[in-house]
């Protein structure tokens, strides 16, 4: 049995071929993830920064390189088919705000963290599938997927994949929750109560 | 040695026939397909009342204990050590990860598997230092829940498990035929030595919720409803572990502009 097992156990080996590593290519979208991660280490992470100052520059940020529109009416889910222009309008809103207000404290959190794009690749006509890693001085490195997509002659960010889970898609099932039991204003209420905001319009 | 093995397949084989027969009697085995993302439409999750709660338990066990102790298993410990127990726990997997890959018809996989096993061992100092990833030979996770998957088993429903927290159906079905099939359970069985067995399994716990710590502490501050993000990132956590994590595979996200 041990000889068989052993026997097997060569046998094996023989399809066991080594993965290469990947290569950083130049393409447009790694350049372009490459670069929106240099500028968010450099002007986000200093430790002095003031929150509102933070949070500004994280705003601008996000509105250059993130397809805010596109995620939010995802993430929103049915509750776009349904929803009135003001309410659409509120919850964008809100939901740049929310944004703005998590990635703030999570670069302010920021410990020496350094962020690298490993490859590249073309998932359909617009989108492209850029992979990288963010290493931490004390820990194993994390792998994000950026999906990024041509638009209005540039490129945008649609989707951040950390771990082979799509954070737009959690939260769609997140916010999903949300919408079946309370509705659109439901969910203008809780994303307002969020934000620190007083009830109202 | 003989016997106990073949005793331990054939537990994983009546295992394995009991969960067809009870995914066969729940509901929607196989889930459509959503055609905006690619991934299968939102979790069957007809226990949601029994999981939720369930879940509020298992958080409150979490902050008050689990997650304490992860932390300062983060702190005190050096990330080589720490790094070491990883690298041992996922060694000792290795017979369960090439016979999986096996079932899988994944002839590639449980090669590398089994060179892992074999470099680690030897080269890695009994499993402590992970010299095959540098070689380009990367840990690739299998479980039998996968295997049913990969066999075409649906995952029958979303369940949160007491303490080991989300699972469904078929998957803790999984986790228990590949309790019942390790190896190093068996030995230690046998040797009367159960407690090396518990005492592994609560290492290992300890080991993923210790990497877990930032992941969890951010969904749970920027979730509307934890349990459903939770329960969204395990979904596509496992799919993702099924397909064997191939590039491009992510969530599509519509063009609204174009359509």
């Amino acid at each position: 049995m041990r000889i068989a097992l052993a026997l097997a156990a060569l046998a094996l080996l023989a399809f066991a071929t080594p993965v290469l590593a990947a290569k950083t290519d130049g393409s447009p979208a790694a350049q372009f993830v490459q670069g929106l991660g240099d500028k968010a280490l450099t002007s986000l992470t200093a430790k002095d920064l003031a929150a509102n100052v933070r949070a500004q520059r994280v705003r601008s940020l996000l509105r250059e390189n993130f397809d805010i529109q596109t995620i939010g009416r995802f993430v929103m889910g049915n509750g776009w088919k349904t929803a009135t222009p003001a309410q659409k309008s509120q919850y964008m809103s809100l939901f740049e705000d929310m944004i703005v207000a998590t990635y703030t404290k999570r670069f302010a959190d920021y410990s020496g963290q350094s962020f690298k794009v490993t490859g590249s690749s073309a998932v359909s006509d617009s989108d492209s599938l850029v992979k990288s890693q963010i290493l931490q001085k004390d820990g194993p490195a994390v792998m994000v997927d950026w999906r990024v997509r041509k638009k209005d002659g540039g490129m945008k960010v649609v989707d951040v994949v950390v771990e082979n889970i799509s954070m737009s898609l959690t939260q769609r099932d997140d916010f999903r929750t949300v919408l079946n039991d309370k509705g659109v204003d439901g969910l203008i209420e809780v994303l307002r109560q969020r934000a620190g905001k007083p009830a109202g319009k | 040695m003989n016997t106990i093995w073949a005793q331990g397949v054939s537990r994983k084989l009546m295992t394995a026939g009991l969960c067809v027969l009870l995914a066969f009697g729940s509901s929607a085995c196989a889930r459509s397909v959503n055609p905006e993302t690619g991934y299968k439409t939102g979790i069957n999750d007809p226990l949601e009342g029994m999981n939720r709660g369930i879940f509020a338990f298992n958080n409150i066990v979490d902050i008050a204990i689990i997650e304490p102790v992860a932390k300062a298993y983060n702190f005190l410990l050096p990330s080589f050590f720490r790094d070491g127990v990883q690298n041992f726990m996922h060694n000792l997997r290795s017979p369960l990860i090439v016979g999986n890959q096996l079932l899988q018809g994944d002839l590639k996989g449980a090669g590398v598997a089994t060179a892992r096993f074999i470099i680690n061992t030897t080269a890695g100092i009994g499993g402590l230092v992970d010299v095959a990833s540098a070689q380009g030979l990367p840990y690739e996770p299998e479980d039998f829940g996968q295997t049913l998957a990969v066999w075409g088993l649906g995952d029958g429903f979303y369940l949160v498990l007491p303490i080991v927290g989300p699972s469904s159906l078929r998957d803790t079905g999984g986790m228990v035929a590949d309790g019942l099939a390790d190896p190093v359970r068996i030995w230690a069985h046998d040797t009367d030595n159960d407690w090396i067995y518990y005492t592994r399994v609560g290492v290992e716990g300890l080991d993923t919720r210790a990497r877990l710590v930032r992941a969890v502490e951010d969904l749970r501050a920027n979730s509307l409803d934890y349990y459903a993000a939770v329960r969204s990132a395990y979904s596509q956590k496992r799919q993702s572990l099924i397909r064997d994590e191939k590039a491009g595979d992510s969530a599509s996200i519509p063009d609204y502009d174009n359509n």
